[in-house]
């Protein structure tokens, strides 16, 4: 019963970290750079999504008091939530990273004009709704349990459904990728953005859609974590950015299901950790994630640098 | 670059510094009362703590107001500069650096008691009056003669909510503790906790760590309820403490939770919202208690607030400032804070706010030689939510 009640908290929590990690991953493999604006988008999807079910703003910032005139329920909420994350990370392409890429500057300029935008973003959050928590209602999944018991073990709904819409997520992605033109026009400029240019393929045009795709699942991961826990203010993103990075790392810069795979290693290394020891779980998980880079440098599903002659 | 180097260097810099400390150190010019008489405070307006921060600012403008309206400083109006620390202590060290350097007579804060003990001993060091208006921790007072606070301490207010759940159920016999490992108020607060559980005869049949910043306790929970607790008693701040007690009633507990300090806050409601229902908190302050400058305080608050209750954090803020200004007052009419030299004025202000008996929101206090606020009176609460499980209030247990 230990055993399954550890499998499930840490797989319910290595999900939100492979859905946050996809993101990463696709900007990585078309632009060989960390955005490090996710963590911002990902808040802001996690607002998005309470304003659209008819949150309203706290008594600070500009919108005090703002409320939308209609209210969603949470499943329509969640997706337009993503468009919206969406729309915001192909504003961050646009502004800090597409400028640099015409200059052919180098790439790590586009971690500091990322990190800028991630800062300039969650200030504005600040601005104009507050630093306040926010909640997405408990009712918000409609008639659901709250938990429910599985083996013997106790599971939080919105637990199995993080992990649920992240399986599902990553299996829609994967077929999109190895079935769709898009799909496949994506992993050619991953490959070699020159090349796919000269073979026909839009690089630019892909690269936007790398971005979109990359806003959406990190709104959706923001509001999903949002109805799970709580929004801590503005800067809720920061954490899960830097488990995102570590996971990234350890499942293969630029691979797919490495980011979810990693993710998974991650949760279950931190609910593996002894609950006496549980405030240490950090300290166990980046230790394990040094002791994996050790061992396999590129991370574990991550492709072989190639050897220059 | 050699060690050797790397050392010259870094003494280098380090001379610089404590050279720029020095050259901006206003202590030797005359207090400049020209706009005001200058007092600081530095609060956690963004960053963790900020819902803290908040509910403190209000009580700090409510104050400002309530002194100005009274006359400010013998005619000269109090005037405060808000300062934010990001909830973190670099962020507090360099607001009360920078709030020091301002000339400023006397400070308040910083929110946490974790900020506290990194930025309470450089206002020592310049001789700077600091009332902190929220840190429970034990030992701020002990920092040093310039330090003092109105806020009790956790260890007298802590074991009431202990008594209290052991009143309402008198059966209570397996006690499961939660505190945050890295923050300074959560683990002074649980020794206390633990050590009136253990008075009580309820040794702890598990104590859970977490940190400042989770959000997710699904493994210390499942943990602590394989123990089969039938009370448990949570050290935390507002945000994490509330995503916990939400995840602990999602998950099956149906006991009895008290809560400590950090969860002293309207600010819990939006997180823990219908689940909050039930918390045991003592506190500090009461709305309902009936004397004359509560009575004064609370009709500024809902004047200001819509007719909301104030939480313990406003009034503790707001009896800051008022202490301050008060003490400023006296001081001004005994020895006339124009044409002193601010760090004479610093100590004597410090000395005076340690002489006064003050007739606060939070019953009469005055402070131990040491800067121990000395309290009468103390609470117990239980969080009672709406239906709708968005609002709530603290409801005074008799």
């Amino acid at each position: 019963m230990d055993l399954l009640q550890i499998l499930v908290n840490g797989l319910s929590v290595g999900a939100v970290y492979g859905l946050f990690a996809l993101g990463y991953t696709l900007v990585f493999s078309v632009l060989g750079v960390i955005n490090f604006a996710h963590g911002a988008v990902f808040t802001l999807g996690a607002y998005f999504t309470y304003l659209l079910i008819g949150g309203a703003v706290g008594a600070n910032g500009l919108l005090a008091g703002f409320q939308l005139p209609f209210a969603l329920p949470f499943w329509g909420a969640l997706p337009l939530a993503g468009l919206g994350a969406a729309l915001v990370a192909l504003l961050v392409e646009r502004v800090a990273f597409r400028p640099l890429r015409r200059r052919r500057a180098d790439p790590l300029l586009a971690l500091i004009t990322s990190l800028g935008a991630g800062v300039i973003l969650v200030n504005l959050i600040q601005l104009l709704v507050g630093a306040e928590s926010y909640a997405i209602p408990t009712g918000a999944l409609g008639g659901l349990p709250a938990s429910f018991p599985l083996l013997g073990a106790r599971v939080r709904t919105v637990q199995a459904l993080l992990l649920g819409i992240a399986v599902l997520l990553l299996a829609l992605l994967t077929l999109w990728l190895e079935g769709s033109r898009n799909g496949k026009g994506l992993q050619a400029v991953a490959e070699d953005a020159e090349t796919a240019q000269l073979l026909g393929i839009d690089s630019t045009a892909m690269v936007r859609l790398a971005f979109g795709l990359s806003g959406f699942l990190a709104g959706v991961a923001g509001g999903l974590v949002g109805l799970s826990v709580s929004i801590a203010g503005p800067y809720f993103g920061i954490g899960y950015g830097l488990k995102g990075l570590a996971v990234l790392v350890l499942g293969g810069l630029g691979s797919v299901p490495g980011a979810v795979l990693g993710g998974l290693i991650v949760g279950l290394a931190e609910a593996f950790v002894p609950a006496d020891w549980s405030g240490y779980k950090d300290a166990v998980s980046y230790g394990f994630l040094f002791l994996v880079l050790l061992l396999r440098p590129r991370g574990l599903l991550g492709r072989p640098l190639p050897t220059k002659v | 670059m050699s060690v050797g180097h790397l050392l010259g260097v870094g003494t280098g810099l380090l001379t610089l510094t404590l050279l720029a400390g020095c050259a901006t150190d206003p202590g030797s010019k005359p207090v400049d009362v020209a706009g005001g008489v200058p007092v600081g405070a530095v609060l956690a307006l963004t960053g963790n703590a900020n819902v803290y921060g908040q509910d403190q600012k209000i009580g700090l403008e409510l104050a400002l107001q309530h002194r100005n309206g009274a006359g400010g400083i013998n005619g000269n109006p109090l005037k405060l500069a808000l300062e934010d620390s990001g909830s973190d202590e670099p962020g507090a060290n360099a607001a009360f650096t920078l709030q020091i350097n301002r000339g400023v007579l006397a400070l308040i804060g910083p929110t946490l008691s974790q900020q506290a003990f990194s930025a309470d001993p450089i206002a020592q060091r310049r001789g700077v009056p600091v009332v902190a208006p929220s840190n429970t921790a034990t030992g701020i007072p002990e920092i040093g003669f310039f330090i003092s606070r109105v806020s009790a301490q956790s260890s007298v207010i802590a074991p009431l909510a202990i008594e209290r759940a052991l009143k309402i159920q008198p059966g209570l016999k397996r006690a499961a503790v939660f505190y945050a490992q890295d923050d300074a108020y959560s683990t002074a607060e649980t020794t206390i906790f633990q050590k009136a559980l253990k008075d009580k005869g309820l040794d702890p049949v598990t104590v859970q760590r977490t940190q400042l910043n989770d959000q997710d306790f699904q493994n210390q929970i499942s943990a602590a309820l394989r123990e089969k607790p039938d009370l448990i008693v949570l050290s935390l701040q507002a945000v994490d403490g509330g995503n916990l007690i939400r995840q602990l009633r999602e998950l099956g507990y149906k006991g009895l939770i008290v809560a400590g300090n950090g969860m002293n806050t309207p600010n819990i409601y939006p997180i823990c919202q219908k689940y909050c229902d039930g918390l045991l908190i003592a506190q500090a302050y009461s709305p309902e208690l009936d004397t004359p400058a509560n009575t004064a305080f609370l009709k500024a608050f809902q004047d200001a607030k819509g007719g909301a209750i104030p939480p313990q954090l406003t009034a503790q803020a707001y009896t800051a400032l008022q202490v301050i200004g008060e003490a400023l007052v006296r001081l001004d009419k005994r020895q006339p804070l124009k044409g002193a030299t601010l760090g004479n004025a610093r100590k004597a202000l410090m000395e005076e706010i340690l002489a006064g008996t003050y007739a606060t929101p939070l019953g009469e206090i005055r402070f131990t030689p040491e800067g121990e606020v000395i309290q009468s009176q103390f609470f117990v609460a239980q969080v009672r939510m709406d239906p709708g499980g968005r609002s709530g209030r603290f409801a005074l247990l008799k």
